[in-house]
């Protein structure tokens, strides 16, 4: 469940294409789990506190798998979106649930702190790659019908302490009134949690929308990120401050979202070195943070309800913020790029009624591109047999499709910028809260 | 190390990681790999010494697209993927509010600029020119568009786009344009 908001990212375009819909009104597929998961995520924990949080984890798991088969099985947008809020109703509950349960299981508060936010930085690194690949071998419905089975699986070991609290009644220190929410350490979290939600679903959409890349070859390309957080997770626990380690997580991501706004070429290879930033930068940070903010503050499960809220309104507000942005520059990007590519064809030494030929070729494509950066390549099929003409035009074809990759690249800089400042911004909390203990 | 000495050293070294990254980047062109910018058409754009009827009447189409493109206020690439076919032609006019009356006027004032600079870049015999414009002045918009879309059939077939008098004017012509 953790892994959810980016496990869907890679199937993002084959919904956007399959239903029919637009870059904006597929968004919300993310947006509305994500909106509903930052609402709910504190109620769910004070009511896993009342009936108990065995319960509540199971009740949670059963409406999560629920909704995860009406997403698989929907047809149209408005459904998707629909069954994507109850998931995130059950996600919630189970997720803050599960948390309250954790310290018994593993031994202590700080343990389960420590487990559960490196679940939570593990989940939103993976994501991508396990959608991407689900999407390609089978289909986007694949990756919420898969679900269902490992809800169901997450909640046979928890319906015998749900059975147990029946039998029992909820324990008197479990109603105990919660603290004060850390209010520096869930505001940070927020605003890195937009940036690393702008690194997840921007990158994905370069990929697979700019350059062309199937879903898995982009699932394989954001794999460096999970493989960084890994990294990252055997660098955080050398170094003890918590501030230290949020500070220089929010400096990565930003410096690895700085890296993309500025790719230098369309070439795959250039994503690794800010994905590796990213990944380093998000394991250490999440997670210093979510220990923060559970650091010493009991119930867990509302604390914990405060995290998760305070990551998915970020993810909200990342979304929601880049989005209009991010839209508005690829239709730019993609008509300055076209226009680009015409100057090239107009201006190459190719033989003008071959010219016109290509023009009305080039133009069916775009036209047949919906709203993406199309792929030039086939309007250029059959080359022509005389080698002049052939040498003149296969030039052309690689000059066109250099002026659509700068294109399509370049769409996503001012998004990836905004991301980058996001996560900077994180760093005023991160900073404010040194007079604070964090 | 201590603990604290830990803790500087991890943000310092993302600090300098970050900034590596993003000045390798900028250093390698990450700031300009932008598509290139189209050009102003109602600039006068230098013809590239011509050599023999194609190219000319390569240059003349440009020269023709641009001088269209400029009085109809869009780009020159925009207007040559309008002439494509006769429906990106709608396509465009119903996008941009024009009407046929319109569009041809602007083509024929591109044709008019074509031959204009052809003759500046020694390309066309100012005798020639002039009649070569009072015929444009009369040519329905299709024949116009088929002019900027393939010069050739004008300089190739002067003799019978200027009547009776092209036997005269054919000597006026570059040698490569000489049907």
């Amino acid at each position: 469940m953790l892994a959810d908001s980016s496990v869907v990212v890679l199937a993002l375009p084959q919904i956007y294409r399959e239903l029919g819909t637009s870059v904006a009104g597929v968004t919300w597929v993310l947006v509305s789990f994500n909106l509903v998961m930052a609402l709910a995520a504190v109620p769910a924990a004070h009511i896993a506190r009342r009936v108990g949080p065995g319960r509540a984890a199971a009740v949670g798991l059963a409406v999560f798998a629920g909704a995860s088969l009406a997403c698989g099985a929907s047809s149209t947008l408005a459904t998707l979106i629909a069954a994507r809020c109850v998931q995130a109703l059950g996600g919630a509950a189970a997720v803050t649930a599960v948390l309250e349960l954790l310290p018994a299981a593993v031994g202590s508060e700080r343990r389960a702190a420590v487990l559960w936010a490196g679940a939570g930085a593990t989940g939103a690194a993976l994501g991508p790659a396990i959608g991407g690949i689900l999407t390609e071998l089978v289909s986007w419905q694949s990756i919420f019908l898969l679900q269902v089975p490992v809800a169901i699986a997450a909640a046979v070991p928890i319906l015998a302490v749900a059975k147990h609290e029946a039998s029992t009644r909820v324990m008197e220190t479990e109603l105990r009134p919660s603290g004060r929410p850390h209010v520096l350490a869930n505001l940070a979290l927020a605003m890195v949690s937009a940036a690393i939600a702008a690194a997840l679903f921007l990158l994905v959409l370069l990929l697979i929308e700019g350059w062309g890349l199937t879903p898995i070859g982009a699932a394989i390309v954001v794999t460096v990120m999970p493989l960084s957080a890994l990294l990252g997770s055997r660098l955080g626990p050398r170094v003890p401050s918590a501030r230290a380690r949020a500070a220089a997580g929010a400096i990565l991501v930003s410096g690895g979202l700085g890296g993309l706004a500025l790719l230098p070429k369309a070439e795959v290879v250039l994503t690794v070195p800010p994905q590796i930033l990213i990944g380093i930068g998000l394991s250490l940070v999440l997670s210093a943070l979510t220990e923060t903010a559970l650091s010493g503050r009991a119930p867990q499960a509302i604390h914990g309800g405060w995290t998760i809220s305070a990551r998915h309104a970020g993810v909200v507000i990342g979304l929601l913020a880049l989005t209009p942005i991010f839209t508005a520059d690829i239709a730019k990007q993609r008509n300055d790029a076209i226009d680009a590519g015409t100057a090239v064809v107009l201006d190459s030494k190719v033989n003008p009624l071959l010219k016109i030929e290509l023009a009305s070729k080039i133009v069916d494509r775009m036209e047949g591109e919906r709203g993406r950066v199309p792929t030039i390549g086939p309007a250029f099929d059959p080359l022509p047999t005389d080698p002049t003409d052939r040498a003149a035009v296969v030039e052309l074809r690689s000059d066109l499709q250099d002026q659509l990759d700068r294109g399509a690249t370049h769409a996503f800089s001012p998004s990836f910028l905004l991301g980058a400042l996001l996560g900077l911004l994180a760093l005023i909390p991160i900073g404010l809260a040194r007079r604070m203990d964090l | 190390m201590s603990a604290e000495s830990r803790g500087k050293f991890l943000v310092g070294g993302a600090i300098v990681a970050s900034l590596l990254l993003v000045a390798a980047y900028l250093a390698a062109g990450g700031a300009s790999y932008t598509p290139a910018k189209t050009q102003d058409p109602c600039k006068h754009r230098p013809w590239r010494n011509p050599q023999g009827i194609t190219e000319i009447a390569q240059q003349f189409s440009l020269s023709a697209l641009d001088g269209a493109a400029c009085q109809l206020g869009v780009s020159r690439e925009t207007l040559a993927r309008a002439l494509a076919s006769s429906a990106d032609r709608q396509r465009f006019m119903d996008r941009y509010g024009i009407n046929e009356e319109k569009l041809a006027k602007a083509i024929r004032a591109g044709l008019l600029r074509a031959i204009d600079d052809a003759e500046d870049a020694g390309a066309l015999s100012p005798l020639l020119a002039v009649p070569l414009r009072e015929s444009i002045q009369q040519i329905p918009l299709d024949q116009a568009i088929e002019l900027v879309r393939d010069a050739r059939s004008l300089l190739e077939n002067v003799q019978s786009f200027l009547g009776p008098a092209s036997g005269f004017l054919e000597q006026f012509l570059p040698e490569g344009l000489v049907p």
